[in-house]
């Protein structure tokens, strides 16, 4: 009777330590950010976007992002409508997506306050155009919530994106991508 | 006779000049002082966008925006843009508005399931039914104001 009490006791304490932990289930926001910015000796380049939808599933190190193209704002109108129109053709291809994994997921410990690093793989998706992306994310947890920041460069070219000779100079090659979310428990 | 030239050339010139710099520095859309190209429920919006979404783009995106719909809950987490969503279609989505964080106050004064009017521009439809993490999609209205 008393190891069928123990054992009763010990099944329930797990239990309700795996329910409590958010050691694993998803993690989501819909309000992250992303920031891109160009640097050329004629003139810098920024935007930013602030409903930026992404998760990540704990268990398997799934990741997921997806980003209208449209919500990116500049400080410029001139530069929005450029970029919307000429470049990205935004009506015609609205998202960009991603999806890869944190490769070192395990690493990652969820339950613990503290901060881990982790390779993320995986494909960027715009234009309808996917090209594959590696970059190193950094994570720090804190009272439940998990902030992630991480930053690679794009290639305008690499994604069909024609940049006029007229305005080359103004454009760089390689457009530096900074992420940065803050993730909640939500399953 | 080569004066007048000499002067129409300058004058061309500065209003060359000014024109571009007009062009190059001209403002963002202020959704206040601008009319609304379309008037809809929350409900239309969102079904619009999730039954055919190019169809949409053409006639939605980039436009301001006036909806009215069931205030779900405001969305704070993000300090750089405060944001509400309203009820779209159930669980299956819902319109996400943003704000300036000068708005902050008049978005918390808002109340949760009351009926509210935002005027917006609209940006477009966030998530797929691919990416299944995710969870919803959200049409998106960026520099909104709150009508009522």
């Amino acid at each position: 009777m008393n190891k069928k009490i123990i054992l009763f006791a010990a099944i329930t304490t797990l239990g309700f330590m795996a329910f409590t932990n958010h050691s694993g289930g998803v993690y989501k926001t819909n309000t992250g950010n992303i920031n891109f910015f160009s640097h050329t000796a004629v003139e810098d380049i920024t935007a930013d976007n602030h409903k930026v939808k992404t998760a990540f599933d704990a268990e398997t190190g799934k990741l997921q992002f997806s980003v209208l193209i449209k919500d990116f704002e500049f400080p410029k109108a001139l530069m929005q409508e450029h970029f919307n129109e000429n470049y990205m053709e935004s009506t015609t291809y609205p998202k960009s997506t991603f999806t890869g994994t944190i490769d070192k997921m395990s690493a990652v410990n969820l339950a613990k306050d503290g901060t881990y690093k982790s390779p993320i793989t995986g494909k960027l998706t715009m234009k309808d155009v996917t090209k594959d992306v590696s970059t190193i994310a950094t994570f720090v947890v804190k009272g439940g919530i998990v902030n992630a920041k991480a930053t690679f460069t794009v290639n305008p070219t690499d994604y069909h994106i024609a940049i006029p000779k007229t305005v080359a100079a103004k454009i760089s090659n390689e457009i530096k991508v900074s992420v940065d979310a803050d993730y909640t428990h939500v399953h | 006779m080569i004066r007048p030239i000499i002067i129409l050339i300058v004058a061309l010139a500065i209003g060359a000049a000014f024109y571009g710099y007009n062009t190059y520095n001209k403002p963002h859309t202020n959704v206040g002082e601008s009319e609304a190209a379309e008037t809809l429920l929350a409900s239309e919006i969102f079904v619009a966008f999730d039954t055919n979404e190019q169809a949409a783009m053409a006639l939605y995106s980039d436009k301001v925006i006036q909806v009215e719909g069931e205030l779900l809950s405001k969305d704070l987490s993000n300090d750089k843009e405060p944001q509400i969503l309203l009820k779209g279609n159930g669980d299956e989505g819902f319109v996400r508005c943003g704000f300036k964080p000068t708005e902050l106050s008049k978005v918390l004064a808002l109340t949760d399931s009351s009926t509210v009017k935002i005027k917006g521009i609209c940006m477009g439809c966030n998530g797929s039914e691919e990416l299944d993490l995710l969870g919803s999609k959200d049409v998106v209205l960026s520099n909104c104001i709150i009508i009522n």
